[in-house]
């Protein structure tokens, strides 16, 4: 068996906290251990090496979006990544961008979503006149449940917002994230907005008819949500939505 | 609608209102710029195809610029050139309509221009590049195009001869160079964004290679039929003879 490898680290420092700090990239060594991610070995960098590194991460199993960042060029999830798929042992980490800094890899991207979700609404809004807690709910149609279930594995990491060149240019682009969402409520058959509703929130310039389907949402998303075909699909909607002014 | 969902979309309108007035425009400008350029992104693969009829032959491209002049519906057979001064002037038009909503996704402000650069280095992304190339074409199409376009309003003498007479003697060649593969890199691209964009295809990576293979496959076409007029407008003598078959 081959004696394992030693890969370096090229990763992103900066504390906007502290006003003698200057952005600076460092680099660390580590050796490599079999299956090891991304995830892993900044865990053991922070452990062995600088305690002061700052990253996020809750789950370490794709699910909670906290350990996005950018690895090499590609804005993904540190705990999908593993040290392996980089032949010449060399990783580049940046922080998300697009989203407040926190510090070195660690990005505000809770801020980002809450208010993108109180800008869209994002939350079921069933008609408030007709609530009784003591009917059966109706069953869904299971095509229309596994329709949801599809968009609602979003995890909010924020790897779409940053992948997207058009929503780097404008900060008030409601990026894929947003689209995604407001196409899981636009098809839930509880929810009782109307298409125009909808077409106020996103029927414009930093909504759906901004976005330019430069297609890096589709091309990043560690859920490999189907965002080119959520996107064209509430384009298409919100073309056909007669609106009165 | 309830009260209270009332009271949501009254609050959503005014939010929505402060920045767009009649907000229905942001839908019609979207399918505007994809519209005409459906239009002409199919334009230019029919047109590439007509000029490029002088690679069969000198008649091959005489019957085809008599034809689309509707020489079926002229006595003569010779058509009605003055079509060529109404379709260029119809295209100049809708070239305008495309540009004027495509100005919507330019980079106005340099903040904006550098945040693209920089997101092209930090990420590199091979739409984000392709759209990138159609904004750099795009741009060179505000000049380039509406130049052709009146000259083709102006002159609109089309023929063997004629239109190697204009290629070689008055020197457009020169813009046709640049013209030609601004036109179709932008063209193919768009063609293949469009698709994505509203859905049409949901086979993307099949609607990228077929954009590709159409931009190798219209230069090629382009540059030798550019060549041959060319080469014919060489071998001509001013003051220009129109060619007629034999």
């Amino acid at each position: 068996m081959s004696s394992p490898r030693t890969i370096s680290f090229e990763i992103f420092r900066y504390d906007p906290q502290d006003p003698n700090d200057k952005p600076k990239m460092v680099t660390y060594e580590i050796t490599e251990a079999p299956g090891m991610t991304v995830f892993i070995a900044l865990n053991l960098l922070r452990e062995q090496q600088d305690p002061s590194l700052q990253f996020d991460f809750v789950c370490r199993a794709g699910i909670c979006g906290s350990c996005a960042m950018v690895i090499n060029g590609k804005p993904t999830l540190a705990c999908r990544t593993l040290t392996a798929n980089f032949p010449d042992g060399k990783i580049k980490l940046m922080p998300l961008p697009g989203f407040e800094l926190i510090g070195d890899l660690s990005v505000n991207t809770g801020k980002f979503m809450r208010e993108l979700a109180e800008r869209l609404q994002l939350w079921l809004q069933p008609d408030a006149n007709d609530i009784d807690i003591h009917r059966l709910e109706t069953p869904m149609d299971p095509a229309e449940a596994a329709k949801l279930y599809e968009l609602e594995r979003c995890v909010e990491c924020g790897v779409c917002v940053s992948a997207c060149a058009t929503k780097q240019m404008k900060d008030t682009f409601v990026g894929a994230v947003g689209m995604m969402k407001i196409a899981r409520f636009e098809m839930d058959s509880r929810d009782t907005r109307s298409a125009e509703d909808f077409y106020h929130v996103i029927g414009n310039q930093d909504g759906v008819f901004g976005c330019m389907t430069l297609l890096g949402c589709q091309d990043a998303c560690p859920k490999d949500l189907p965002h080119m075909q959520q996107i064209a699909y509430l384009r298409r909607k919100m073309a056909q939505t007669i609106v009165s002014c | 609608m309830t009260a209270s969902s009332q009271t949501q979309t009254q609050k959503i309108h005014d939010v929505s209102s402060k920045g767009y007035l009649n907000p229905i425009w942001a839908a019609r400008a979207d399918k505007l710029q994809s519209a005409t350029g459906l239009l002409l992104g199919f334009f230019i693969i029919m047109h590439l195809h007509f000029e490029s009829s002088i690679l069969i032959s000198k008649e091959a491209f005489y019957h085809v610029g008599h034809f689309l002049e509707g020489g079926i519906f002229s006595e003569t057979g010779h058509g009605f050139p003055v079509l060529t001064k109404f379709i260029s002037a119809f295209m100049l038009l809708v070239v305008v309509v495309h540009a004027a909503f495509a100005l919507r996704r330019f980079p106005a402000q340099i903040q904006q221009w550098r945040a693209l650069r920089s997101q092209m280095t930090i990420m590199p992304h091979q739409d984000t590049k392709i759209w990138f190339w159609q904004l750099i074409t795009g741009f060179l199409l505000f000049f380039l195009a509406p130049v052709h376009l009146y000259d083709m309003i102006t002159n609109p003498a089309i023929g063997p001869h004629l239109s190697a007479e204009r290629v070689y003697h008055q020197d457009v060649w020169m813009l046709y160079v640049l013209l030609l593969p601004a036109v179709v890199i932008h063209a193919m691209f768009g063609l293949y964004r469009v698709a994505v964009k509203w859905g049409i295809t949901t086979k993307r990576m099949a609607a990228l290679k077929l954009a590709k293979v159409m931009v190798v496959y219209l230069m090629i076409i382009g540059i030798a039929s550019l060549m041959t007029y060319i080469v014919i407008g060489q071998s001509l003598e001013l003051p220009v003879t129109p060619f007629v078959p034999s």
